[in-house]
Order: C-alpha cells, then structure tokens, then sequence
C-alpha cells in the first residue's frame, strides 16, 4: 500500500474494504443499522476535510467507529428524554411526579461540573492532566509517555483509571 | 458483580482506551473481540462514548493543580503583576503556571452536523456549529480565535478583562454578551443576542448592541448593520436554524454545516433573500424536504443537495 492516498483514494478504500468495514460495524453492534452506518462514514469521509491519509483502512474503522459512538450516545439521550417526558406526563400526583425530571434537567446541565469534579479528585493528579491531554488535545499516547516522561502502559493505565470513573459517573447520571 | 462480568469490563476499558487513541491500528483484533460476544460492544460502547463524552465538556485549559510536579515548566518572561501576586496568595495558581505568558494555543473542531459545547476556566461558554474550528489560548481564557465557521458565545462579562475574539481577519470585544459569529464562503457575520460587542476596536470601532447584525459580503470590504429579532440569534444550538433576508449560499454554507449533508447552490440560481425556519433534525432525515420548507427547489445532484435548481 502507498504511504499516503489523495482524497478519492479514501474512497477507493472504502469500496476495496467495505465488507470487512460492514463485519466491523456489525460486530459492534450496528446490526441492522449496519448499511444505514456504512452510508454515513462515506457522508463523513465526502464531506471531512482530510489531507492525504496514512492508513486509508484504520481511518475508515476509526470513522465507523466514531459514527457508532455518536449513534449510541444519541440513542441514550432519546430514552432520557423520553422517559423525562412520561415521568411528568404519568405521575398521579403532579407536584410530585415533576420533581425527578426537573432534577435530571439540572444534573444533565451539571455534567460538565461533575466530569471537572472527577477528575479533581483522580489519584495520582497527573491521571487528569494525562486524559486532557489525550482527550480534549487529541495527542496521541505514545507523545503523551514522551511529555510526561512515562511509559506508553503507564499512559494507558492513567486513562483506564480515567476512563473508569468517568464511565461510572455517566450512569449515575443516567439512573437518577 | 459476577466475576465473567468484570473481566468484560476490563477488557472493554482497555480496547477503549487502546481504540480512541489515533495511532491505533489494530482493527482485526477488535473485531475478533467483539465477535465473542454482543455484550462486549454493549459494554465497550458504555465506556467508550463516556470518554468522549467527558473530553467534550471538561474544560479546554489544563488546570496548574492538575500539572503540578508532571508536566515540564517552561521559565519564560517572568512577569508579575498585581492580580496575579493576589491570586498566587489565595493559592489559586501554581508558581509554574503564573510565570508563562506566552500564549499556549490548541484547536478544537468538528464535523459537519456535529455541535460541541465548550466551557471556559472563567464561565465563559462556546458553542461551535458543525464544520468549524476555534483556536484557544491555554493561559488565557478570555480569548478565542474562530478559524473557521460558526460559534455561538456566551461570555461572562468583566470589565477589567473584556473577552476577545479574532474571526476572518476581524476583532470583536466584549461589552457583556452572548453572540454569534460566522465566516465562511458566504461572507462574515456577527449578530448579538445580549449585550453588546465592540467590532474592529482599533479601525472601525462599531459598537454592536442586542439584535445588531454586521455583516460584510465575501470579497467586500463593506460593512452593513441590520437589524434582528434577537431570540432568532443563535438558534442552531438548540437545533432549529432561522434565515432571515439570507442568501441562497449563506443558506447553503448553514444547512450543510448542522446537517452533514452537501449543499451547493445552483450557478445561475435567482439572487433572492429568504426568510424562514427549519429544524436541523428534518434537513438530516430528509434534505430535499428543506426545499419545502423553505420555499426554494433543492434536487438531488450525485452526493450533494443543489440549491435554486429548477
């Protein structure tokens, strides 16, 4: 494989590969939203604005990947929302059954603050600051070990930490 | 926990953190994983968009108590001044920290039809439309440079240390303010929806007040200040755009950013303005019916959504 594709060597990519693709994203999960999934990574691939790509095949399951992500958590937030709307629509006594979904209303907008809590309290501190990195700076992990003067498995084992309360966080979230 | 459930979710927890990272390659491995059992995607998508999830709200700005004794100081211009003596005695800042003046800029951005809420050290909060890139300065949160698209600010106002921000070539000060910002092929926009803005400080210095818009065409160095109904601003963050006298390509440029979809406008298509509303869910489900709504024709031509097209 050539070391770096132009744009429409993307696509071509995408047509080589695209049953291994569809394997991927049903595996994942995607089941019978796999073809509506697979239409949506050639959306993005089309409309990204991407220099030459490295890894034409890892980029597209990254992509495929990322689509699901985004469709799992649109997916939570509809039953959220829905389940928001029958507590305040079924209750019996009105000025009760209002309470948790106003409650959940002000903890959705509290999220930010909670996620800046954890990771407040993350031992040792550099799990935080190791996490913002990756995270929000999008910087890989191995450069991470290199800034922080660590090894790539302690970079690994820091956002597994991260990962973890962050995860369990969310579902607190999720069943108040 | 069941002891089967628990090596799940270790073993979720680390492909989630082997797999978000971009020099990850190992793609056949994963799916191998996955392939076991439909409960590892159940368990690897819980940790996976909990991660991302996070890394979109927390805030852009390493904090100096998270970096203390980790990461490498850089000793530059060491300055002092009042404000930061006060705040070093409340303890607030770390000694490294303060010393660096220099600005420490990153970038966020996103895809088209995506919108990424950012919350700002001071309280500050933007809302960056789909298709758009914002550069921020680590060591000073009231600044932010929009490279590209559309941002809508909600800025907590201080007299002392006004917020700025830099798009398409232009500056935009703070007078207290929530406002949204465009610049993109259909020109630039900024619209205030609370407050005020002072645009240009140093050239043109207009002062932008609620429901002001100034706009300047592509290629044009004119400004024109019109007036909006200011509940109209910066209504894409809640999923509905609204068009008010806009040209075809400003339309074009706004629906392909919060949809994800392609839209061009037709050559030779009427010059017309248009007015209107639409929600961003229906032109993602349906991109012609946008046409409908809106007024105007819009065909399908190959991947992409042609506006004005008989």
């Amino acid at each position: 494989m050539a070391d770096s594709l132009p744009h429409s060597g993307l696509h071509a990519a995408f047509l080589q590969h695209r049953a291994q693709l569809l394997r991927f994203i049903a595996a994942r999960g995607g089941g019978t939203d796999a073809e509506d999934v697979l239409q949506e990574v050639w959306l993005r691939i089309s409309a990204a604005q991407t220099g030459p790509v490295g890894n034409p095949l890892s980029y597209l399951h990254r992509t495929a990947n990322t689509v699901l992500i985004d469709r799992y958590r649109a997916r939570r937030q509809a039953t959220l929302r829905d389940r928001a709307w029958s507590e305040t629509q079924g209750g019996s006594d009105p000025a009760v059954s209002d309470a948790p979904s106003a409650e959940r209303i002000v903890l959705a907008r509290d999220l930010a603050r909670a996620v800046e809590a954890l990771l407040a309290r993350l031992h040792p501190p550099r799990v935080a600051a190791v996490f913002r990195r990756h995270r929000i700076d999008g910087v890989p992990q191995r450069q991470i070990a290199g800034e922080f003067g660590i090894s790539l498995s302690t970079v690994e084992a820091d956002l597994r930490i991260a990962y973890r309360a962050l995860a369990d966080l969310r579902e607190q979230f999720d069943a108040v | 926990m069941q002891p089967d459930d628990q090596l799940k979710e270790d073993e979720a927890l680390a492909w989630a953190v082997r797999t978000l990272d971009p020099a990850f390659a190992d793609w056949d491995d994963f799916t191998r994983w996955l392939e076991a059992s439909p409960a590892h995607g159940a368990a690897y998508d819980r940790i996976a968009s909990a991660a991302v999830e996070a890394g979109e709200v927390a805030a852009p700005l390493v904090a100096a108590n998270d970096a203390e004794d980790t990461l490498p100081v850089r000793r530059v211009n060491r300055r002092w001044f009042a404000g930061g003596l006060a705040a070093c005695a409340a303890g607030l800042l770390t000694f490294g920290y303060w010393q660096q003046t220099a600005p420490d800029l990153h970038s966020r951005q996103t895809e088209p039809g995506q919108v990424l809420a950012i919350s700002l050290d001071d309280g500050s909060r933007i809302d960056l439309a789909g298709d758009s890139r914002i550069e921020l300065d680590r060591r000073n949160p009231r600044f932010a440079r929009l490279e590209r698209g559309r941002a809508l600010f909600t800025v907590r106002h201080d007299d002392t240390d006004p917020f700025r921000v830099e798009a398409g070539g232009h500056e935009l000060l703070d007078v207290g303010t929530v406002f949204d910002v465009r610049d993109d092929a259909a020109g630039f926009v900024v619209a205030v929806q609370e407050g005020a803005v002072l645009f240009d400080p140093d050239a043109a210095a207009v002062r932008l007040d609620a429901g002001d818009r100034l706009a300047i065409a592509p290629g044009s160095d004119t400004l024109t200040v019109s007036e909006v109904t200011p509940a109209d601003i910066g209504t894409w963050r809640d999923g509905r755009l609204t068009f008010a006298g806009a040209t075809l390509l400003e339309v074009a440029a706004d629906l392909a950013r919060a949809s994800g979809h392609v839209f061009t406008v037709a050559p030779g298509a009427p010059r017309g303005s248009l007015t209107g509303s639409i929600l961003i869910d229906a032109v993602r489900r349906d991109p012609a019916r946008a046409g409908a709504l809106l007024g105007v024709p819009i065909r399908r031509v190959g991947d992409s959504w042609m506006i004005g097209a008989p």
